[in-house]
């Protein structure tokens, strides 16, 4: 069954139009790769799904409920059970480590502060964190801020996570770690659509595919389906993604 | 032309859109009381240098020049009145707010424009919070519990910096200034003044927040962004100065 289902999905910005007609369904447990070349509008669909962006037209089906027309605060609780990772981490510069990860567990959970406590620790530990719950954001490599993001995100333990171009800029040894994680989230069954240009870390945690183009899906389907499409279009894209 | 008039319709909407959304959830539980407490220390504790620099400034500028100017035509004992009066119900409110527009507005601009572009704003909505509660309303709230007691502690310095001037520069007495100054003002003068600063306050953290959750162009549009707020709550204290003078000159009148 499907956990989010997009329909139609339309978008402009000022007149100018992004996206035209985006379909594709994402099922409980599964992992999607969003891909297509720069400027297509792929972190535009991901902002949508939990209506950072509001759609102009078309449907979004999260868990059985279409979030176009819901308000700020209907969306809150679409926004728990699906999780954002941002490309930079976007973490809360005025706030620690350890003040940015109890943020969702203080907002949304009846924790008190010595569970707070705990399971910030358990987190920390497994995302190869620990002992940098007192510093700052700026205080951390690109990198760890990154894994500090995600760590975020997934503490108050979402149905979904929607990974904006979680690898980019990061050395292989930070890409290998942020692999790591998603395929630990995917084993837990969280269903996941992943953003992303880099193609081996979409290979390796990715089950299904969507190639974004011109405002449309161009092609979809798993690794194998897309590389014997007579079309060719995946070939074509990391063809060109080499070539840049 | 054109562009600025688009602009300014977009202003007025969206202010007016963020106004209503921040009357809303000012309601709603819980109510963020420690991020109101921090911001009441950045605003108002950490203006109280600059009130008071103007306010006695003021004070002291106004003494000299209308005991210089009414003396040739033996009026130096009118200096006590006058300055009294001119700060309680105008200069104090609105060169305190003027200056408050520079610092606060530009701060709050600056630090919610900066969380704009690096995405720390939408960060909080997918976590599913919002910013309206989490940065607007500690800002509103702050500078509506702060700017109106910097305004009467400037109010205060003001006539103060007047009354050193005038015995200091002007040889008036002291005790006939204090005098004089009781025997002037009323508490409708005190009031008239001292009831901007709540309409001021408004202006300048309302705008300021709006400049800054609307930045575009990345960390040049936050400098942009924080040159507007600055410019549009001077123009806005000013020009709207004098249509709260006149409000309060009709309620004067039926009082």
């Amino acid at each position: 069954m499907a956990l989010i289902d997009v329909k139609s999905f339309k978008k402009s910005f000022r007149g100018k139009t992004v996206h035209k007609d985006i379909s594709f369904s994402v099922n409980k447990g599964e992992c999607l790769g969003l891909v297509g070349g720069s400027g297509v509008g792929k972190s535009v669909v991901l902002r949508s799904l939990i209506g950072l962006e509001k759609a102009d037209g078309g449907q979004i089906m999260i868990d059985g409920e279409d979030i176009t027309k819901f308000s700020e605060s209907q969306l809150t609780h679409v926004r728990i059970k699906v999780a954002y990772v941002f490309q930079n981490g976007a973490l809360f510069d005025s706030l620690t480590i350890f003040e940015n990860l109890a943020f969702p567990l203080r907002e949304h959970t009846d924790l008190n502060e010595n569970q707070i406590q705990e399971k910030i620790s358990e987190q920390l530990e497994e995302f190869g964190l620990s002992g940098n719950e007192n510093l700052y954001p700026n205080q951390l490599s690109g990198g760890m801020q990154k894994r500090v993001g995600l760590a975020r995100s997934i503490i108050i333990g979402p149905k979904a996570i929607l990974y904006d171009e979680p690898t980019a800029g990061l050395d292989p040894y930070n890409t290998l770690k942020i692999q790591e994680m998603i395929l630990r989230m995917k084993k837990k069954g969280v269903t996941s659509i992943l953003v992303t240009h880099d193609m081996p870390t979409a290979f390796a945690v990715c089950d299904r595919f969507c190639l974004i183009e011109d405002g449309r899906i161009k092609a979809q389907g798993t690794r194998d389906e897309l590389e014997n499409q007579k079309e060719g279009y995946l070939k074509k894209f990391i063809d060109g993604e080499r070539g840049k | 032309m054109k562009t600025y008039f688009r602009n300014f319709i977009q202003f007025l909407g969206g202010t007016t859109l963020l106004s209503i959304e921040v009357f809303k959830e000012l309601w709603t539980w819980p109510f963020p009381t420690k991020l109101t407490i921090e911001q009441i220390y950045q605003v108002g504790l950490k203006s109280l240098p600059i009130a008071f620099i103007t306010a006695a400034s003021t004070g002291m500028v106004m003494a000299l020049q209308f005991g210089l100017g009414l003396e040739k035509f033996g009026g130096k004992l009118y200096v006590p009145k006058i300055v009294s009066l001119s700060i309680i119900r105008e200069m104090g409110p609105v060169f305190t707010c003027l200056m408050l527009a520079a610092r606060v507005g530009a701060g709050i601009t600056s630090e919610i424009g900066s969380m704009t572009v690096t995405q720390q704003i939408d960060a909080l909505r997918a976590l599913g919070t919002s910013p309206i509660k989490k940065v607007v309303i500690p800002r509103v709230v702050a500078c509506l519990f702060s700017i109106p007691l910097l305004v009467a502690i400037a109010n205060a310095i003001g006539v103060a910096g007047g009354m050193l001037v005038g015995s200091s520069d002007l040889g008036l007495d002291p005790q006939f200034y204090m005098q004089k100054i009781f025997e002037t003002i009323t508490l409708t003068d005190y009031f008239s003044g001292f009831a901007k600063a709540p309409f001021f306050a408004i202006v300048i953290s309302l705008v300021a927040c709006y400049y800054g959750l609307n930045v575009e162009e990345g960390t040049r549009g936050v400098g942009s962004a924080t040159t507007k707020s600055v410019v549009t709550s001077s123009i806005f204290i000013l020009v709207g100065d004098y249509f709260l003078t006149k409000a309060f000159w009709v309620v004067e009148q039926w009082l």
